[in-house]
């Protein structure tokens, strides 16, 4: 660098790079996203890595505790449940199944509770206000309670309980875009807008969502993060996936009647589902505090 | 101020409207037999079915059908579980108060160490204890409540049997069932040895309430945190210091209050999650609140129940979520009426 600079910055990142060299600055949101990118990769190719079937069962090696156990076996890695199956390649598909039915139903709750948002926003009187009370009713209602008022009328599974639990996300997506449309809706580039004559859907378009994008993505970590804990804890409770569809909460609750004997059982689903939500929470903090400091500097 | 309440009793007649239709909507809406799904009885003869059938008025226009089922509502008739044959208000009337008193317990847990932690982490920003108050949240916020429950229960039950694996008491102890509250039960009891009743008691209530608070509590250090760290950046805090106020002055004096009033209404935001975290917690303790009866009810298809549950424990949450909502209006009026306080 030369001693004397007259322009300071040499090139102006864009925002995208802004957040990301902010982002980039903290060690532990880095190892969070490298976390988080492992669990994308075992999503996608995920039962490429699987050693076995994750429903055949071997009958000649039944509750196998892991490889590093005195008796374990290296063809089992992570041991074996009480009925011979490969802990480790259900693993895979239990988190496959997890993670990715968590991402779909974000990002149905995410356009829902965008569209009901802005229109909340956008709009005032009756119609409105029957929308935010509506929705304050649907805010209040217990997670579990929805989904078993779901099964009750459409049965298990684990589309029905994501059903659920898209139902209780919307809300949380509809308040943060209704407050921040409304207050987006006075500002003067809006006004421009209007006077140009752009019609409701090219301002929502045009200006108001890319300005929202960083809100909707910090939104997001935090609606994934509740999403994969709720879908594990219906698994759990035997109201999520049944039957041959692995899903690490219903890994969990097969696994309670063997859980003295086999502790690792117990340990192995629920550590995964552990560190699915620390690294998403660690990204979405990282993201959080990147948006908050790029405007710092 | 009146304008205030009149606006909020509103929005609580509207939305209880809103949870009453809904439920009795259900009654059509689960598979099955409506007589059935109302009252909880199948019937056994044709007699019998048209005896019901005029009782709930179901030959009748469905407005008729929703105001007998209201004034049944309001009479405490609330008809019988479908397994068990039970009165639903007497079996809601066990279960909800062991449900709350867990819920308060962990509530006040989170609030009574959450919130010091969060101050104290905020006070110090950008310091190894701050870091560390992060790093604890952060990692306790992303526990699953059911497989730390499960953890809990391996370690401490089942390892170093310190504490009992389930129930609310020893069955030992012969406690009459009073106000639903067991701490109170005990007081009010009349056995020899309340002492051992009421370590007996804590130590059923120890693990289960840990597993709720633990969450919780980490939901409340950042809440905590956050605001302390908006309220010091202030002004007024500024001015307090040049007029050479102590840092522990200014903070008892300026900072605490400014501090806690964000934190209401983002406690209403955590009440539906506390109360599904205890119905989740209560069905792995076996502790006999709503959550368990409830999971019982869809496992045995007892649709009967899960009405009257659902409307009992959304009734509960709707009002609790709308008095902090009030409270927090009320104290600060300068909060804006559209503003959600983000984390």
């Amino acid at each position: 660098m030369s001693q004397f600079n007259l322009y300071q910055e040499e090139f102006q990142p864009s925002p995208i790079k802004n957040i990301w060299l902010e982002f980039k600055q903290s060690h532990f949101a880095l190892a969070g996203l490298a976390v988080l990118l492992v669990f994308c990769t075992i999503a996608i190719v995920g039962p490429i890595f699987a050693p076995y079937d994750p429903s055949l069962q071997n009958t000649n090696a039944l509750l196998l505790p892991p490889s590093w156990a005195s008796n374990g076996s290296i063809s089992h890695l992570l041991g074996t449940d009480s009925l011979g199956r490969d802990v480790f390649a259900r693993v895979l598909y239990g988190s496959q199944t997890t993670f990715v039915s968590s991402v779909v139903l974000v990002a149905v709750a995410l356009i829902v509770g965008v569209t009901l948002g802005t229109l909340a926003g956008m709009s005032s009187g009756v119609r409105s206000s029957i929308l935010n009370h509506f929705l304050d009713a649907l805010l209040a209602i217990p997670t579990l309670l929805i989904a078993i008022i779901i099964v009750a009328i459409l049965g298990t599974g684990l589309i029905n309980s994501m059903l659920a639990i898209i139902l209780a996300l919307i809300p949380q997506f509809v308040h943060q875009t209704r407050t921040f449309v409304r207050n987006e809706m006075e500002k003067d580039y809006i006004l421009l807008d209007k006077l140009d004559g752009a019609g409701k859907f090219r301002i929502f378009w045009h200006s108001i969502l890319p300005a929202m994008f960083e809100l909707l993505a910090v939104q997001s970590t935090i609606a994934l993060s509740i999403a994969i804990i709720d879908i594990s804890a219906l698994g759990f409770l035997n109201l999520g996936a049944q039957g041959v569809t692995v899903e690490l909460g219903a890994m969990l609750s097969q696994s309670l009647e063997s859980a003295y004997v086999a502790p690792w059982l117990v340990i192995v689903p629920g550590l995964c589902v552990f560190m699915l939500v620390l690294s998403v929470n660690i990204v979405g903090e990282g993201l959080r505090s990147a948006l908050r400091n790029r405007l710092i500097h | 101020m009146i304008t205030l309440l009149i606006r909020y009793l509103n929005l609580l007649t509207i939305t209880f409207g809103v949870l009453i239709v809904f439920s009795f909507a259900l009654a059509y809406l689960f598979p099955g037999d409506v007589l059935t799904n109302m009252s909880g009885i199948v019937p056994q003869s044709d007699a019998q079915r048209q005896a019901l059938e005029k009782a709930y008025k179901l030959d009748q226009s469905i407005f008729s059908q929703f105001w007998h089922y209201l004034s049944n509502l309001f009479a405490g008739n609330w008809g019988v579980s479908f397994v068990s044959q039970a009165d639903l208000l007497s079996e809601i009337k066990i279960a909800f108060p062991a449900t709350i008193e867990l819920t308060l317990y962990a509530l006040l847990v989170a609030v009574f160490i959450g919130i010091p932690i969060g101050f104290i982490g905020g006070l110090n920003h950008h310091k190894p204890f701050d870091f560390g108050v992060v790093c604890y949240s952060v990692i306790s916020y992303s526990f699953p409540v059911f497989w730390l429950a499960l953890i809990f229960i391996t370690i401490f039950s089942l390892q170093a049997g310190m504490f009992p694996l389930s129930g609310r008491i020893n069955l030992l102890f012969d406690i009459p069932h009073q106000s639903g509250f067991i701490l109170l039960d005990i007081f009010y009891s009349n056995i020899d040895n309340k002492s051992a009743a009421y370590i007996d008691a804590f130590k059923h209530l120890a693990l289960p309430t840990l597993s709720i608070a633990i969450v919780t509590t980490a939901i409340f250090i950042r809440f905590a945190r956050r605001s302390i760290m908006d309220v010091m950046e202030m002004g007024y805090i500024d001015a307090a210091k040049s007029r050479g106020f102590t840092t522990t002055q200014i903070f008892f004096k300026h900072g605490l209050r400014n501090a806690l009033l964000p934190i209401l209404p983002l406690m209403a935001l955590q009440v539906s999650t506390l109360i599904t975290n205890a119905m989740v917690v209560e069905t792995i303790f076996s502790w006999p609140g709503i959550g368990s009866w409830l999971i019982q009810a869809i496992y045995q298809r007892d649709y009967p129940a899960i009405r009257m549950g659902m409307l009992v424990v959304s009734v509960f949450v709707v009002t609790l979520t709308i008095t902090i909502e009030f409270l927090s209006r009320a104290i600060d009026p300068a909060r804006d009426r559209f503003e959600r306080v983000s984390v």
